[in-house]
């Protein structure tokens, strides 16, 4: 016969090209300021626009794969692709090529929040419940995942006169277009007004958020990847 | 949705005619098959084509981010002085003279020999030709990738440091005019090969298929849309915001890309089918 493990390994391994690609150009160009700049990670919106943007592709691929042939790692799958294609980009790219310390350019990592929705998927089997609990527990973990390597930047430090953190600082003394402090989308408002429960609003608004980000990659999936198979188009 | 991956008949003295007809005998396949002595499945029968055509891909798109690395800084900061004409613009013209060229050479082998191959195939020779099949759309899926994600991440990474001068900045010209036009001639590329060798799934009968119609949609209008970039850039002069709304229409060809699961899924329903023949049988074509 004929279907053999050559045919798992060119597809895991070719689809991860595209799949790393959708999901890195959707982060980037809806979240991509916030995921470039450690001094852009913020607690107002950061937790919002990325866990949104991030989610979307995941969903797809977790959809085909549970409903094509019942795995439920296709958030999983996409989350370990963007890791890659995030890495590649900013080791080769962002540092190599036009010297940016990787201490101010490192990406974040959906990873953690990937496993925890596929399995949600598992037990629940219910794309619906998924979107509901998974999406949210995909923001939380988002921020739990990410608080770890951000810490160390949060620290306080005198810096001309000013206290400023430590990310602050790296902005600061790496010049770039986006440097003006008015270009900043970042603690703007009066959501700072909340104080220490700043990022707390900001994590439940952006678990509704990324719900229906959930749905666009269902959507997505179910319409565009699905959809077309085996359907022409008879006049154009 | 459901998908069903058994195409089943209620007779199975039908199936065993039908896959009695697909065993006729076709000319390409022993021709290859005694040249290469690869079995269709083999990393080095059907499967070489996905092997040769992503190492390549991935050697050509590495040594023109070498080249960037290599002549960004040193000759491509200034539109208007030789060195960028030297170095750039010549880049710039080379690579839409290769493709252009390279992609219309392709196109017109694949409908002509398209043309004199036979309609009715052996199992395997069907099932190498789906192989190949996968290492185009595999070698597309890798096209993809440079163009959404490994060279972006340049353009972005260049205009944090640079203010542009002109629309062909070394990270454009890599990108928009190398990456992007071969996204186009992947894609056309691998819905005529389809089209011409995969007649059993994509039978003329059936109209043009969605899925390539939505994939070839995801690599054009990801190439027009460089024209509405560089329009808003002209305009507004958002050099500092990645996630500046004009940006954001560059997301359809991700989007819309999806579709490259609809080629997998469409080929691999086929190849169960043949499979499940097979084993009914218990023959192989």
């Amino acid at each position: 016969m004929y279907l053999d493990r050559k045919w798992d390994i060119v597809f895991w391994i070719t689809a991860a090209f595209f799949v790393g690609a959708a999901a890195d150009i959707t982060r980037l160009l809806f979240a991509g300021d916030w995921d470039f700049w450690v001094d852009w990670k913020d607690r107002q919106w950061w937790p919002i626009l990325t866990p949104f943007a991030t989610i979307i592709i995941p969903s797809a691929i977790q959809y085909i794969l549970w409903a094509v042939w019942r795995l439920p790692i296709g958030a999983s799958y996409t989350a370990a692709c963007l890791f890659l294609a995030s890495w590649v980009g900013r080791v080769y790219q962002w540092q190599d090529f036009v010297n940016y310390p990787l201490t101010l350019i490192w990406p974040a990592t959906v990873v953690p929040g990937a496993i925890l929705m596929d399995f949600i998927l598992l037990r629940t089997r219910s794309f619906v419940l998924t979107s509901i609990v998974g999406a949210m527990v995909w923001t939380l973990a988002f921020w739990v995942a990410n608080y770890i390597p951000l810490a160390a930047y949060l620290q306080p430090v005198q810096f001309m006169g000013h206290v400023l953190t430590v990310a602050d600082v790296a902005g600061i003394e790496y010049l770039r277009t986006q440097t003006p402090e008015y270009l900043r989308q970042v603690e703007n408002g009066t959501l700072r007004s909340f104080l220490d429960q700043t990022q707390y609003v900001s994590l439940v608004f952006g678990s509704t958020v990324a719900v229906g980000g959930y749905w666009i990659g269902q959507a997505l999936a179910r319409f565009i990847a699905l959809w077309p198979v085996g359907r022409g188009i008879k006049r154009l | 949705m459901t998908l069903d991956v058994r195409q089943r008949t209620d007779s199975a003295s039908i199936e065993a005619q039908w896959f009695l007809a697909m065993a006729w005998p076709s000319i390409a396949l022993p021709r290859v098959m005694d040249a290469t002595h690869f079995g269709p499945t083999d990393w080095f029968g059907a499967w070489r084509t996905c092997v040769l055509a992503c190492v390549g891909l991935c050697a050509l798109f590495g040594a023109l981010s070498t080249y960037m690395h290599a002549f960004a800084w040193a000759a491509g900061t200034d539109a208007t002085s030789p060195q960028f004409a030297r170095y750039w613009l010549s880049l710039l013209v080379g690579e839409l003279a290769c493709v252009g060229v390279g992609t219309v050479g392709w196109w017109a082998w694949l409908v002509r020999s398209g043309r004199s191959i036979p309609a009715s195939v052996t199992h395997s020779e069907e099932v190498y030709r789906i192989a190949v099949f996968w290492g185009l759309v595999g070698a597309t899926s890798v096209v993809l990738y440079f163009m959404a994600s490994f060279f972006v991440n340049a353009d972005g990474a260049w205009h944090q440091t640079t203010v542009r001068d002109t629309a062909f900045t070394p990270p454009h010209i890599v990108m928009f005019y190398g990456a992007f036009p071969l996204g186009i001639t992947m894609s056309v590329g691998t819905a005529l090969y389809g089209i011409t060798r995969l007649t059993k799934i994509y039978p003329a009968s059936s109209g043009f298929p969605w899925s390539f119609f939505l994939l070839i949609g995801a690599s054009v209008t990801e190439m027009m849309q460089v024209a509405l970039n560089e329009w808003g850039h002209s305009v507004t002069i958002t050099e500092e915001i990645f996630s500046a709304p004009f940006h954001w229409p560059f997301v359809i060809y991700a989007w819309l890309g999806v579709a490259i699961f609809a080629l997998w899924i469409e080929t691999l329903v086929r190849l169960l089918s043949i499979e499940k023949g097979l084993a009914d049988l218990g023959t192989e074509g």
